[in-house]
């Protein structure tokens, strides 16, 4: 294990070199994920990939909404020095766009195809990233973006399956059930929101 | 010459799972091609984030179906790894065991899927045969036989049941034993032999540059690029085992390392049986009942080595009730892909096939 | 090419062994080894190729934890839709089954499953909260009616007795059935004064706690307000103090004093309670309370609810039952005027239960909140005396009695004239005035041995209060309780059996008093019989004794707590006789309001008893109950959106009669 602390401190010095790292996080002893500028993005990878990190593992997104941004991930290995490295970086929600890594990692073009399906970001460079890859015919917005609700789009999309059976015995008389439902809906219109931790 | 449009695929006994090759041939030269997924796509990543992390359970497995446990694994440990949780040491033993029956059974699967191009059936009936003990022996332990929904955040779901290990420990000295016949029908029959060497060969450069992990990874650059050494998880870093590699990769140096692979999977069985400590098995993530567990804010990224190469979840927590994003790097993309894209051009059209087969290209977990 | 050479020669007959398994048994399952005998039946009649070839021969048994199709035992199944909240798949549905029995902790329905969703992850087992969900090895169904695969599961398969497959263990097990522990103060510590027993959770811990709740809702029905109980425990674990307490408030103006000293049925029918310990539903109720700070209160009511309308109602005492009528009148908008004969409002709360258990200040919280929206509370008024209830009646438009149960009850046995023999109700009051310091030390008449007569949770009062009395005057406690029950049917709470024990209490359980033994004008002690039964075989009250196993306890002065009894001396002659009261009880209708007089309502102890939850259930009910009878003719009557959506608000929450749950003794 010593040497995958060497390795681990090799690559901090590598990005701090490179960049100004924005966020730097230690998530095991072989995986350290450092947050940078946009424009550093290129230069930190192809500075990781000559110094061994050749292998593109992951390329996606994740949705901000409430920041009102998407954060692109890159995850990098070498096989040598075995540490994971994320490198993160925030661009625009709207027209988000991030110029294509594939002069650096040519096994990133299907990557970045899949972010741009999935999240409608933009990959300049990309020849191919607009093509539709897994989602035929979709008309909707980017399906990964947390405002997408696959529940409404498969409401309007197919019908719904009723049943026949059915198992209940009812008495005319007896709202308890319903009574119960009301009530709960009541008290849920008094919240104030809260926040779920 | 004229150009013609040929589909591998989606119904083709070459093909494994929905997905289809698209192929532009000169006579039987492939001049282009490509894959067109997209036939099994579920939404899982989306799904997930609307699911509590418990219910999750339900839903990975089925991102690969022909080895649905490393799904399990990968999902359990990247959660562990934000959570900061340590597991009980005998879950890991336990896990260890599924994890590897379930790369034999994908191997046995992958070898003798080797049938469906080649014409040579029983090697196909034969593997299913031993794939189908290894489902009896899945069912035993986690009561289903395909998605065991079996490792879970902090643990296993539940102890191995009694008089599993003889039952293990049968299965796996046969298997041992069905090893050679197994080469005999294969990659040591005359007849398939010839069909499957030197064909579409796998040159180191190429590895690096469409990024491929595993098997296909390590028979081209002669070195045990395997993830359970390099990185290891659960307790691979104590047992002992190697990591069969080669120089020269074609088809049958990449069957061959599969077979080698099931032996070295055997061993490790065995070691995990006789070092697996008592104890518990399962710790619970949160305080309170499931519903309402909840993961801390974290980033964390999963790797597994599945039978197709390095598998990964990367997963995001905001702190709530579900994952805020998982994101699935399935082991198949990069030679699924864009292999298919750029490396296939050139080889014929027979070849395609095997190309699917030998590298492992698992349809579900492309389209997710 | 090297590595070619390394390769061992191919040969073509060596896959020719495999010959050998030509003649091998398969170890495959043959297709008729997994029909049951339905399935059979249905192929050979379907078929039109194979007639008769299936047989139902003996299917394959399954492994011991397989997840086939599911088996509920209805006898244990409560109705609480747990299954269907876990399920990913969506594919459990609760139908209501009104054929079912309405009791206290269940619910009317049961889990209808589809299989045509069921993804057989066995989450339903893993969260059942009783256990009554298990899973089979029956795994093969087979129809040609897609309709046909959604089933109801009960205690067989397809009317078939069969295995249990997967079932739930510990391990599996995805509830927490452990009670967060909340903290006490030692007994050593807290007999030494009247510091408030019970804690209250923390912030961290209120929300681990909180977190136990599966949200089912059984609790309800059997809380005689219907608090909003799962609503207010998510907003705790969600951390938003301020809706939870805008839900307390619907249905309970004294969450304070509830949090604290309710009777807590609904912990006796919680859900969780089926295998584990209840989710301490009243003290996350403490928490919001305590948590709340005075500004978050001026949000339950976003405008000051002012007179809108008019017409006046008078209230007589300020017990739970009075202040809750109080509450709700206001907040329907009329003017309220309560009459309390002591100089503190409160009843029972001030003057009944003791400091430790509900301190002042948390009876003064709840109360302020109600003085703060415009009850106006006229302490040291006694209705009877300083104002009639023939006043009354033609001053206000309505009249509400909330009197309570204030006198002591006392055995009639030799003895029990004597100085020394006192009741409950008259002793309590005292020390809650003495624990406030109104009172010294010597003006109270505790001896240095006392002997407790009673075994519910007022015996217990007296004794903790003899206790901490005794300690402060003599340095020294000997408190003994004896009551007719034993442990298994004592009415008292088994908190506060354990808390009396810790603290000292000498139990003498199962015992009939017979005599106070009086010497040269001195008490020696209590002469007891052993009691064989309590209720009779109909299950009525009427206790025998053995006259042969008789003990003497010895004490210097014996406390009755067996009972308290109405005070009607305020009830003027002109309506004696328009007023019942059966077995003193106030008699009138379900709402509180007294037959032949119209502008008489009642509630709390004088109507129905027994508890404080259920005078503010009985306070809530007369107030709408009121609202009826004096709305219609009210002189005016417009009012703004708002306060008609209060006013919908509290005619909405009006709660049904509550069901009571049998409750199960965890002591032994």
């Amino acid at each position: 294990m010593t040497n995958s602390i060497n390795n681990l401190e090799l690559v901090k010095e590598l990005v701090s070199k490179t960049t100004t790292i924005l966020k730097e996080e230690n998530i095991d002893v072989q995986q350290l994920a450092f947050e940078v500028n946009t424009c550093d993005i290129h230069h930190v990878l192809s500075v990781l990939k000559s110094a061994g990190w050749k292998q593109l593992s992951y390329l996606s997104a994740v949705d901000w909404p409430d920041e009102n941004k998407f954060e692109v991930v890159y995850i990098l290995f070498n096989w040598d020095k075995p540490v994971y490295v994320q490198i993160r970086t925030k661009i625009d929600r709207e027209n988000p766009s991030i110029d294509s890594i594939l002069p650096i990692f040519p096994g990133a073009k299907y990557y970045e195809r899949e972010a741009h399906e999935f999240f409608g970001i933009a990959f300049p460079g990309n020849p191919d990233y607009e093509k539709q890859l897994i989602l035929e015919g979709w008309d909707d917005i980017p399906p990964l973006r947390k405002d997408f609700d696959p529940s409404a789009y498969s409401d309007r999309k197919f019908p719904s399956r009723e049943y026949p059976q059915d198992y209940s015995v009812t008495d005319e008389k007896n709202h308890s059930l319903e009574k119960r439902a009301e009530r709960k809906a009541r008290a849920e219109r008094l919240r104030t929101g809260g926040k779920k931790q | 010459m004229k150009e013609m449009k040929l589909f591998l695929g989606p119904q083709h006994p070459g093909m494994h799972g929905n997905a289809s090759v698209h192929m532009f041939v000169d006579g039987d030269i492939i001049k282009r091609s490509y894959l067109l997924p997209g036939m099994l796509h579920r939404g899982f990543e989306k799904q997930m984030e609307r699911k509590l992390w418990v219910n999750n359970i339900s839903l990975i497995p089925r991102v690969c179906v022909p080895e649905p446990d490393i799904n399990e694994m990968s999902f359990a440990t990247a959660a562990e790894k934000i959570l900061k949780l340590e597991v009980p040491e005998r879950a890991h033993w336990i896990r260890m065991i599924i994890l590897e029956l379930a790369r034999i059974s994908a191997h046995l699967m992958a070898y003798g899927g080797l049938g469906g191009p080649t014409g040579n059936y029983t090697l196909m009936y034969h593997a299913h045969v031993d794939r189908n003990l290894i489902l009896d022996i899945f069912e035993k332990i986690t009561g289903a036989r395909v998605y065991h929904q079996y490792i879970v955040i902090g643990g296993v779901r539940q102890d191995l049941p009694d008089g599993i290990e003889e039952d293990i420990n049968v299965f796996i000295d046969d298997l041992e034993r069905r090893l050679v016949e197994y080469r005999d029908l294969g990659i040591d029959n005359a007849s398939i032999v010839k069909r499957i060497k030197d064909t579409i060969m796998l040159p180191e450069e190429v590895v690096w540059e469409l990024g491929v992990t595993g098997i296909g990874m390590r028979s081209a650059v002669n070195k045990p690029y395997d993830v359970r050494k390099v990185v290891p998880y659960a307790r691979y870093d104590q047992v002992e085992f190697e990591v069969p590699v080669s120089d020269y990769s074609d088809a049958r140096a990449r069957l061959d390392i599969k077979i080698k692979e099931i032996q070295q999977s055997i061993i490790i069985i065995r070691q995990c049986l006789a070092k697996m400590p008592e104890g518990p098995v399962r710790v619970k993530p949160d305080r309170g009942q499931s519903m309402r567990w909840t993961v801390p804010k974290g980033y964390a990224y999963a790797p597994i080595e599945s039978s197709r190469g390095e598998f990964g979840y990367y997963m995001v927590s905001n702190g709530g009730t579900s994952p805020w994003r998982v994101g699935v790097r399935g082991a198949s993309y990069p030679q699924g892909l864009l292999g298919i894209e750029k490396y296939l051009p050139g080889t014929r059209i027979d070849d395609a096939a095997l190309w699917v087969d030998t590298m492992g290209i698992c349809s579900p977990e492309i389209d997710r | 090419m090297e590595e070619k050479k390394k390769y061992p020669k191919p040969s073509i007959f060596k896959p020719l062994r495999h010959l050998k398994y030509l003649f091998r048994k398969p170890v495959s399952h043959p297709l008729d080894t997994i029909f049951t005998e339905k399935n059979a039946e249905y192929l050979n009649k379907n078929n039109p190729f194979r007639k008769n070839k299936i047989k139902n021969s003996v299917p394959r048994t399954a492994p011991d934890n397989i997840r086939g199709f599911h088996v509920n035992d209805w006898e244990k199944c409560i109705g609480c839709g747990t299954c269907g909240e876990i399920c990913p798949t969506a594919a459990i549905e609760m139908v209501p089954r009104h054929d079912l029995p309405r009791v206290a902790g269940e619910l009317q329905q049961r889990p209808v499953i589809d299989y045509g969703r069921c993804c057989f992850c066995a989450l339903c087992v893993d969260t059942c909260t009783t256990g009554s969900l298990s899973m089979t090895k029956e795994y093969v169904f087979a129809d040609s009616n897609p309709d046909s695969f959604k089933l109801m599961p009960t205690e067989t398969w397809q009317d078939q007795e069969v295995e249990l497959g997967y079932q739930k263990t510990e391990v599996t097990d995805l509830l927490d059935l452990k009670r967060v522990e909340m903290e006490h103060i030692e007994p050593e510590e807290r007999i030494k004064s009247y510091i408030e027993v019970v804690r209250g959770y923390s912030k961290e811990f209120a929300k681990q706690e909180a977190a136990r709740c599966v949200e089912c809702g059984v609790c309800t029905a059997s809380c005689p307000v219907q608090m909003h109980i799962p609503q207010y425990i998510k907003a705790i674990w969600e951390d938003d103090i301020e809706g939870g307490l805008k839900q307390i408030y619907e249905t309970n103006p004294l969450p304070g004093v509830c949090g604290r000293v309710c009777t807590h049925n609904c912990e006796t029918s919680c859900a969780i309670a089926q295998r584990g310990e209840a989710i301490a539903i009243r003290w996350l109720k403490r928490y919001i309370i305590d948590s709340a700070p005075d500004e978050m209160y001026e949000k339950i009511f976003n405008e000051p609810v002012s007179e809108v309308i008019e017409a006046k109602v008078a209230i007589a005492g300020s017990g739970p039952a009075s202040l809750s009528t109080a509450y709700y009148l206001r907040g329907l908008g009329y003017h309220v005027d309560v009459f309390e004969e002591k100089n503190r409002p409160g009843g029972v709360m001030s003057y009944g239960a003791p400091q430790y258990r509900i301190p002042d200040y948390a009876v003064e919280k709840d109360i302020n909140f109600i003085k703060k929206i415009g009850v106006n509370i006229h302490t040291n008024t006694r209705v009877g005396t300083d104002i009639t209830l023939e006043e009354l009646e033609k001053k206000y438009d309505a009249v509400f009695l909330g009197t309570g149960f204030f006198a002591a009850r006392k055995l009639n046995i030799p003895g029990s004239d004597h100085p020394d023999v006192m009741g409950a109700m008259d002793f309590l009051p005292i020390t809650r005035d003495f624990a406030r310091g109104a009172i010294k030390l010597d003006e109270i008449n505790v001896k240095k041995s006392v002997v407790v007569v009673g075994g519910g949770d007022v015996a217990f009062d007296v004794a903790r209060n003899c206790i901490r009395i005794q300690l402060e005057k003599y340095g020294k406690a000997d408190v003994k309780l004896t009551s007719l029950e034993t442990l298994d049917i004592l009415p008292g709470s088994d908190d506060e059996y354990i808390e009396g024990k810790e603290e000292g209490i000498q139990f003498f359980l199962g015992n009939g008093p017979q005599e106070i033994v009086v010497k040269n004008g001195k008490i020696k002690g209590l002469r007891v019989w052993k009691c064989t039964r309590v209720f009779d075989e109909e299950g009525r009250f009427n206790p025998t004794f053995d006259s042969e196993q008789e003990t003497l306890l010895e004490g210097e002065q014996v406390f009755f707590s067996v009972g308290q009894a109405p005070d009607y001396t305020f009830i003027p002659e002109s309506l004696k006789d328009k007023v019942t009261i059966e077995r003193g009880k106030v008699k009138a209708n379900k709402d509180g309001q007294v037959e032949g007089l119209d502008w008489l309502f009642v509630g709390g102890d004088i109507f129905r008893g027994p508890d404080i939850i259920t005078a503010v259930s009985d306070g809530h009910r007369a107030a709408v109950a009121i609202d009826d009878y004096l709305y219609t003719n009210a002189k005016k009557k417009e009012q703004s959106e708002y306060v008609k959506e209060i006013r919908e608000a509290i005619r909405f929450n009006n709660p049904d009669l509550a069901l009571k749950p049998t409750r199960k003794r965890t002591l032994n």
